[in-house]
């Protein structure tokens, strides 16, 4: 007689979620965002404001380390952070969904404006070469660009879909190609400029009708002096945008989260004011003015390597090496706008501000495809409306990626006071402490800088306010809808159906199938039931090794009777792995959650442990046994599960409470 | 911290006039009744009737049936200094109300109640359960004769 099968079913949390990254890797991500606005920054601020564009594209990208220091503390409050979180926290959510609204904007419009660039340095090199063949067509770069951009975005539509990832390793490939190719670039204008001498770019402002705006309709709003600053630094501000995929990768940043993360954007602000920063700079000290302005308005970076010092067949070698690192970043950036965008609105979705209907799974590839597709219909007919303008995008950009940005740094203030003894590892310098508040003098200054840009922005960018209103507008009808429903549903109690899947399960057929995806020398095995009472995992989260140590956190149902394979997780299984997640990604530390159905808890934590050959089980203490019982337990079924032929591998099983613990060695 | 250092062995706790073989199909707990009946003169002059009967009843509470279809009912007494050991056998067997499984040989362990002895507690609990597999059971079963189940299990 063999005993029972003591699994009914096994259920393996997606590790995917739990795997967690370097700094190296994190600043790679945030960068393919971030840093892709070096192709097209400095292009759109010279057509709004003259030939001072790089002095404040320069300006822009140094105000960005200011920036990343305010993410750094946002992050380091919310792991799961990003302006929805913090806004919401901070003012609640009425406000949150605005925020939320701008920044879905600034998400959306990432697509077109990076697919819309990398097709216009596409076009502009097809068309140089075709005419070095001899060969004139008279096409449209524009329009190529357009036919370029929806290629793209239909491109990346299929691969979310797919529910292809973002990898962080093939990010570091392309930032580590863009940064070579950065790095000749650099080296190259130095020798030009060593070799022709150079100008200042002027400070003087020379503002197009265009960038002027409705301000032009106010007698005493000139651009001169601050206001003419201010209205130019807006101009500029459009190259900050990426700066929330740093919030969106904290959460899968490597233990010690906040120093990691600290590097992160150290190493992502020295790129930023290198690439987009001095290469705007030394692209205005080394291309014609006019050029800037004309034929290279919308591929400067092309231009700077055509107008280098040395034979025209290198300069033309080095242009198609930009145009393919162009290329790469941002269609990397393109992907990343449907990553950010679906990321976010399946995290306010979470918090029941979004239609279920949005969130339903593709049947076959099990990603939200509704919000996928939803974000691509959005990019194709704005890549369609802007007929390849992308002067008026990156007016319109600006948008979303400002007020995302008021809304966050704002937050942080309000929280100063709201959440004085709030934990926090990193605060913003610049602070004055009065009774237990640390007043934010230093983030005060930069709310102050971006609401006077803001206002400016609405002011002299029309199109970018009036789209941005209706399109926030709109997100945030949705949003309020959604809510109302969603409540509608909560009362009547009904089940949601698709609960099952958010969790992105997947079954195992046997335990086994789990154990080679083990890989590290050392294994613990920590049993949770409460959500409530997890503090033996932190406690492993807390000492564990991540290098060497693979830690798996088990989940039991007790499920009596003989085996069905029709079990399903209820809302309280699932919210003990949700608390187990949220407990790993704020150690950053790679957990395997196992959920299983047995007969007996103890039983499924000695054969997982056996299966596994772990060397320890942390167990947190039980209120209504107490820890004697629950290692009477664990040995009798340690023992009833041991095979006689087994290696005698010592293991120890520990049950960990506050302040205690009680140890046992099996054998 | 508790260490399990030393290893234990079922001859400690194992011998003839320890097994006790139960005729018919009692209930669990007239079962464990009749072990404590049998193991009484064992303990006696350390632990009293009473004493016995309500902490084997109290413990009862918290032990279950392995799925083996062994039982171990087991007791921690501060009186004691060595294990204290009564094994049923039931060819018949009974039926677990609680796991439905089918339990026809259980034993009472009796453990004193030390800190440095929960060690060697957890042991032997162990050591009871790997050594009780169906197979076992089912051999046991068909037995008639206590010293005949007491070589069985030692091996002899």
């Amino acid at each position: 007689m063999v005993p029972n099968q003591r699994f009914k079913q096994v259920f393996v949390l997606s590790t995917a979620m739990l795997s967690f990254i370097s700094f190296w890797k994190a600043a790679a991500i945030v960068l393919c965002d971030f840093g892709s606005s070096a192709y097209y920054s400095g292009g759109i601020a010279m057509r709004a404001y003259g030939p001072a564009f790089p002095w404040f594209v320069l300006g822009v990208m140094l105000f960005a380390g200011v920036m990343l220091a305010v993410y750094v503390e946002s992050c380091s409050m919310f792991v799961r952070g990003g302006v929805y979180v913090v806004v919401r926290h901070a003012m609640g959510k009425f406000l949150a969904k605005i925020a939320v609204s701008s920044l879905v904007f600034d998400y959306v419009l990432t697509g077109p404006i990076s697919a819309i660039s990398a097709g216009l340095y596409i076009s502009y090199l097809a068309k140089s070469l075709l005419e070095m063949a001899g060969m004139h067509f008279p096409f449209s770069p524009n329009i190529l660009a357009v036919v370029f951009g929806v290629a793209v975005i239909a491109y990346f539509w299929k691969e979310n879909i797919k529910g292809v990832k973002e990898s962080g390793d093939t990010n570091v490939k392309i930032v580590l190609f863009v940064a070579a190719i950065a790095a000749v670039l650099l080296v190259w204008s130095f020798i030009t400029i060593y070799v022709r001498g150079f100008t200042l770019p002027p400070f003087k402002l020379e503002f197009s009708e265009e960038a002027l705006g409705w301000s032009k309709h106010f007698s005493w709003l000139k651009p001169i002096g601050m206001i003419g600053i201010f209205m130019a630094f807006g101009h500029s501000i459009l190259a900050l945008s990426g700066l929330e995929s740093m919030a969106q990768v904290y959460r899968e940043i490597e233990d010690p989260k906040v120093p990691n993360l600290k590097r992160t954007a150290i190493i992502v602000f020295i790129f930023s004011v290198l690439f987009t920063g001095v290469l705007t700079f030394l692209s205005s000290l080394i291309i014609p003015a006019e050029l800037v302005a004309g034929e290279y308005s919308e591929n400067l970076l092309s231009g700077l390597a055509l107008h280098l010092h040395g034979p025209y067949l290198a300069r033309l070698a080095l242009q198609i090496l930009v145009v393919i690192s162009g290329g790469l970043i941002l269609m990397g950036a393109v992907n990343t706008s449907f990553v950010g965008a679906n990321g976010i609105l399946n995290r306010v979705a979470e918090d029941g501000i979004l239609h279920d209907w949005f969130r339903k799974l593709h049947p076959k590839y099990g990603t939200t495809s509704r919000i996928i597709t939803m974000v691509a219909a959005l990019q194709i007919v704005i890549i369609i409306i802007s007929r390849g303008n992308i002067f008026l995008l990156g007016q319109a950009y600006a948008f979303g990626v400002l007020w995302s940005l008021v809304f966050d740094t704002l937050s942080l203030v309000v929280l100063r006071f709201k959440e004085a003894d709030m934990e926090r590892e990193f605060m913003f310098p610049l602070n004055i402490r009065v009774k237990r508040y640390q007043v934010p003098v230093g983030l005060m200054s930069v709310l102050v800088v971006l609401l006077i840009t803001g206002v400016m922005n609405l002011i002299t960018k029309p199109t970018a306010t009036v789209a941005g209103l209706i399109f926030t507008a709109v997100f945030f009808t949705i949003f309020q809808v959604s809510e109302k429903m969603n409540e509608k549903k909560a009362q009547l109690y009904k089940p949601d159906e698709d609960k099952d899947e958010e969790l992105n399960l997947r079954r195992a057929d046997d335990i086994h199938t789990v154990v080679p995806e083990l890989t590290k020398a050392r294994r613990v095995l920590v049993p949770v039931r409460n959500p409530n009472n997890l503090h033996h995992l932190t406690e492993v989260l807390e000492t564990a090794d991540d290098e060497t140590t693979d830690i798996i956190v088990l989940s039991a149902k007790i499920a009596k009777g003989i085996q069905s394979g029709g079990e399903t997780m209820s809302d309280e299984d699932k919210e003990v792995f949700s608390a187990v997640v949220l407990l790993a990604e704020k150690y950053g530390k790679t957990v395997k959650p196992i959920f299983v159905f047995s007969n007996d808890p103890f039983f499924s934590m000695a054969q997982v442990a056996q299966a596994a050959g772990v060397d320890e089980i942390v167990m947190g203490v039980s209120g209504s046994t107490g820890a004697e019982v629950q290692m009477e337990r664990l040995a009798m079924a340690w023992g009833m599960l041991k095979k006689p032929d087994a290696p005698a591998k010592p293991v120890l099983a520990r049950v960990v409470w506050e302040g205690r613990q009680m140890t046992f060695q099996l054998s | 911290m508790i260490k399990q250092s030393d290893g234990i062995g079922l001859s400690a706790i194992i011998s003839p006039e320890k097994v006790v073989f139960i005729s018919g199909s009692p209930s669990k707990e007239e079962a464990v009744r009749q072990l404590t009946e049998a193991m009484l003169p064992r303990v006696d002059g350390l632990i009293g009737r009473k004493a016995l009967f309500d902490r084997v009843a109290e413990v009862e509470k918290l032990n279950q049936v392995l799925e083996s279809g062994f039982y171990i009912p087991h007791a921690k007494f501060p009186e004691l200094d060595g294990f204290h050991a009564v094994l049923g056998i039931i060819p018949e067997g009974f039926t677990d109300q609680a796991t439905g499984l089918k339990v026809r040989a259980l034993i009472l362990l009796l453990s004193p109640h030390k800190p440095a002895f929960f060690q060697r507690h957890l042991n032997m609990l162990s050591l009871l359960s790997q050594t009780f597999q169906p197979e076992l059971i089912d051999k046991l079963a068909a037995l008639k004769d206590p010293a005949a189940a007491s070589s069985l299990i030692l091996g002899k």
